[in-house]
């Protein structure tokens, strides 16, 4: 028996027989199985770009006028990258919530979280807080890549934990300019291809 | 020796949904209804006899302007679920 679920209509409360139960149980679970979704690289794009965005603003202001109070723009992340999540998720009803998504999620929360106590701390402490960030964010995005089985990501992840080096190799404000381009290799990048496999998975 | 099979679960729709919430951590009606085909009110009907056997949740809620009705599986649907596969095996004559 071959039955293409995609297509079944379920009209009734159907009585199987045993073996009918086994199918339909078999095709329910593999058709649940969520495959890389079109969107899949939102978070990662937006992110990755308000990133770049805010660090070459943050690079302009403290080059051309050598204030550390411009620092606050990286507050300007968070604000933005949220809101701009919440406009573009919030006609997209999510379907379904699998395991993967509630492990990829926590790891977020919790490395999410270490990045603002850092960067909060570097406010008041003299921390080679870039660096510590593109560590754990490249930690996050490889763990994720780990977790959703996709290559270009887990790449992007590593290439951000070995670039975590680069801040210190670099002086002055050009660690900021760094600190974009590395988000930018880490997320950006990875997003756009974890999009494009999505819309192709999704024809 | 045959075991009984929860007429509960021995249900064409009833059985798809559980199969669904069984491999995934949360769906919610949406998807239910894209995976059976089924009918939004044959789906809310076979949802309550489920969650009122309690081998689901259903939490209502909002998703910005939109109502959201979000099911999980319960511990008691699981294990009503494994033995509703146990029961098949002893059917189908697979031995464990």
């Amino acid at each position: 028996m071959n039955i293409n679920f995609k297509t079944l209509i379920i009209m009734e409360d159907k009585i199987l027989n045993e073996k009918e139960s086994l199918e339909l149980i078999s095709k329910m679970i593999q058709n649940s199985q969520q495959k890389i979704k079109q969107g899949n690289g939102l978070t990662f794009l937006i992110f990755g770009y308000t990133t770049l965005a805010i660090s070459l603003l943050v690079y302009y202001f403290l080059k051309t006028t050598q204030n550390n109070w411009y620092n606050l723009v990286w507050l300007g992340i968070p604000v933005i990258g949220f809101i701009l999540l919440y406009f573009f998720k919030k006609d997209k009803p999510k379907y379904a919530k699998t395991y993967i998504d509630r492990v990829v999620n926590n790891v977020w929360t919790v490395i999410g979280s270490a990045v603002f106590l850092v960067s909060f701390t570097a406010g008041f402490v003299r921390i080679p807080v870039l660096p510590i960030l593109i560590l754990l964010l490249g930690m996050a995005t490889a763990i994720t890549g780990l977790v959703i089985k996709f290559r270009p990501v887990v790449i992007g992840g590593v290439l951000g934990i070995i670039s975590f080096v680069l801040p210190f190799v670099m002086f002055g404000y050009e660690q900021v300019l760094i600190y974009g381009i590395c988000v930018f290799v880490m997320m950006v990048i990875p997003g756009h291809i974890l999009n494009y496999k999505g819309r192709k998975a999704n024809v | 020796m045959f075991k009984e099979l929860n007429p509960l679960l021995h249900s064409e729709l009833r059985l798809g949904i559980m199969s669904i919430l069984i491999s995934v951590e949360e769906a919610d009606f949406l998807f239910i209804k894209e995976k059976t085909g089924a009918t939004p009110g044959n789906i809310s009907v076979q949802l309550e006899k489920l969650s009122e056997a309690g081998y689901l949740k259903i939490e209502k809620g909002f998703l910005g302007k939109r109502t959201r009705t979000a099911c999980r599986i319960t511990p008691e649907g699981s294990a009503a679920f494994a033995d509703y596969v146990e029961a098949l095996k002893s059917y189908l004559e697979i031995k464990p």
